[in-house]
């Protein structure tokens, strides 16, 4: 069975991590434009400055990872993966790495806005990180439903081959993106000299606790709508015929991925974090109670979530590889 | 032959059904042979081959001819022969199957690549990889539904049968065609009505391999076994694929 897995974890680190950085770019432009604008008076702009941040890094990181695993690398030809520039057509992946190429530019110029000197910018900054914001938004959703699309596209791989794959793929990178905006954001404050209106100590802490409010509400709200994608993706794949259920099977009940999926995906990535969440939500959205989350939960609950992503990522191209028409 | 099925221009098929009615029917017939040929040249060719598994005996001369041809890599194969056995004693049976690149009309592993390296062939409608371009990022093995690719570990790019595609330029037939002790291989140009592959595709009872892919395989079987392990596995029933190569399931 092993020889048949042509896409390895490179392919699955790859997955989970331009779903990451989309995520993070996607939700720091549209909470800049949302309720962060207007430089640094915006109610969230902390926000928008972490998810700018945190979204270079793994798409970088992952377009390395997909060189490791080309044939051509590994035959020593290292630089071959060059010819992907030299055309553009429908395959999603000529799509993707264009897609890829423009996030990568895109998302360092919109983290460069974010710094506190900018050499080069000008007076300007404001306007470009907005002209930058507005860019990243489909850019970001772009290249998450790329990462489905990728899969997708393949008839030949009942198991991916549904349209609902690029929509799950788009709502996981969107929930890892708010959980490591959350938990980066937990692990290192931010410093207050930054904060150029030097609000009061309680003042600073209620605006934060907002920011953490707006995560983790938004975070179960796109774990929520996972679940039901999930939901979908499974129950019209195993209500099909042949191929599909066939594929369908290894992650159910007795399939040979099925502890995986319902362990790693379902309990760690989306029923534990949304139980958590909703504990710690419902107060504020019910009741106007203040939300206190504990430091701790603010580090669990998202090392959890990017488990589940990950974890969605490895389950769902094994399982496409060890599955495939039957018949023949 | 029959003339409505040829593509010559209407008003000469007109002039010669006028023709063909008013003959008699052994000069009728010698007349219609004529626009047949005249098709040829416009139809587009396409590559093809048909095996005859009443003649196959499972001796691997293809494989083996296509190794030497190519100097195919180790634990890497571009045509290969899968064993299949089937029921419970007494009544077994084993069949065998040949396996190569099909050469689809419909080629999904040219829709998915993303630099162009493999495309369709105009001339002969062979499916070709250009290792120069390709690079390897395993895409096309991933689309193929009859896993016909693999990475070439020496070159690092997808490779697979492409006809011996530098045999036919030249007129010669594919070494497995040529190997193959059986005459179990028939290979020629499947749009033309005159060639031998094609009158025998439209006499005999044929089967592509995966016809549901939509992907129009240019590959034909007379009495191939369709049997699978895993739909047999299902039913509670004995089949068992021995594809005679590194992948040791089919997928």
């Amino acid at each position: 069975m092993a020889e048949e897995i042509l896409w390895g974890l490179p392919v699955i680190g790859y997955l989970f991590l331009a779903g990451v950085g989309a995520g993070a770019l996607t939700v720091s432009a549209s909470v800049l434009l949302r309720g962060g604008g207007g430089g640094f008076a915006g109610q969230h702009f902390e926000i928008a400055r972490y998810g700018a941040f945190l979204a270079p890094l793994p798409l970088v990181v992952g377009c390395l990872l997909l060189i490791l695993e080309l044939g051509s690398f590994e035959a020593g030809h290292w630089f071959k993966w060059i010819n992907l520039y030299k055309t553009i057509n429908l395959s999603p992946m000529s799509i993707g790495t264009w897609l890829l190429t423009g996030f990568i530019g895109i998302s360092i110029l919109y983290a460069y806005t974010f710094l506190p000197k900018t050499p080069g910018l000008g007076k300007n900054k404001d306007q470009l990180r907005r002209l930058l914001a507005w860019v990243s938004v489909p850019l970001g959703i772009s290249t998450a439903v790329y990462t489905g699309v990728l899969l997708g596209a393949m008839p030949a791989r009942p198991f991916w081959n549904s349209p609902v794959l690029a929509m799950l793929f788009l709502v996981s990178a969107l929930s890892t993106g708010v959980a490591v905006i959350l938990l980066f954001r937990a692990i290192f404050p931010p410093r207050k000299a930054e904060e150029p209106h030097k609000p009061m100590v309680a003042e600073y802490f209620q605006k934060r606790d907002q920011s953490a409010y707006l995560l983790t509400a938004s975070d179960l709200m796109l774990v929520g709508f996972e679940m039901l994608v999930i939901f979908l993706f499974i129950m019209y794949a195993h209500l099909s015929v042949g191929a599909v259920k066939g594929s369908i099977s290894v992650i159910l009940f007795g399939g040979e991925m099925s502890v995986l999926f319902w362990f790693g995906v379902v309990i760690v990535g989306l029923l534990a974090p949304a139980l958590i969440e909703l504990y710690y939500v419902i107060p504020k959205l019910l009741n106007h109670q203040p939300f206190d989350a504990p430091l701790i939960i603010e580090i669990v609950v998202p090392i959890a979530v990017l488990i589940g992503g990950f974890m969605l990522r490895y389950v769902v191209v094994m399982a496409g590889q060890i599955t495939g028409p039957i018949g023949i | 032959m029959n003339d409505v099925k040829t593509s010559t221009p209407v008003a000469r098929r007109d002039i010669l059904k006028t023709i063909g009615l008013t003959a008699t029917v052994g000069a009728g017939a010698a007349i219609l042979s004529k626009p047949a040929s005249a098709a040829v040249t416009t139809a587009k060719p396409q590559f093809g081959m048909l095996i005859d598994l009443r003649r196959c005996i499972g001796c691997h001369a293809c494989s083996v001819s296509c190794k030497a041809e190519f100097d195919v890599p180790l634990g890497a194969t571009r045509s290969w022969v899968e064993y299949i056995e089937k029921g419970d004693y007494p009544n077994v049976s084993r069949s065998f199957l040949p396996r190569l690149c099909n050469h689809c009309s419909e080629p999904s592993c040219v829709d998915v690549c993303p630099t162009d390296a493999t495309w369709k062939r105009k001339a002969d409608g062979v499916v070709v990889v250009d290792p120069d371009i390709c690079i390897g990022c395993k895409y096309c093995l991933q689309a193929c539904p009859y896993d016909a690719r693999f990475i070439n570990p020496v070159t690092g790019a997808a490779d697979k049968c492409d006809f011996c595609l530098h045999r036919t330029i030249k007129g010669l037939e594919p070494s497995c065609v040529n190997a193959c002790m059986g005459g179990a291989r028939i290979f020629g140009d499947i749009n033309d009505p005159s060639s031998e592959i094609s009158k025998r595709i439209a006499h005999e009872p044929v089967s592509v391999l995966r016809q549901e892919q939509g992907t129009e395989p240019n590959v034909y079987y007379i009495a191939a076994d369709h049997s699978d392990e895993n739909i047999a596995k299902s039913r509670g029933r004995y089949v068992r694929v021995d594809t005679h190569r590194r992948q040791q399931e089919r997928r």
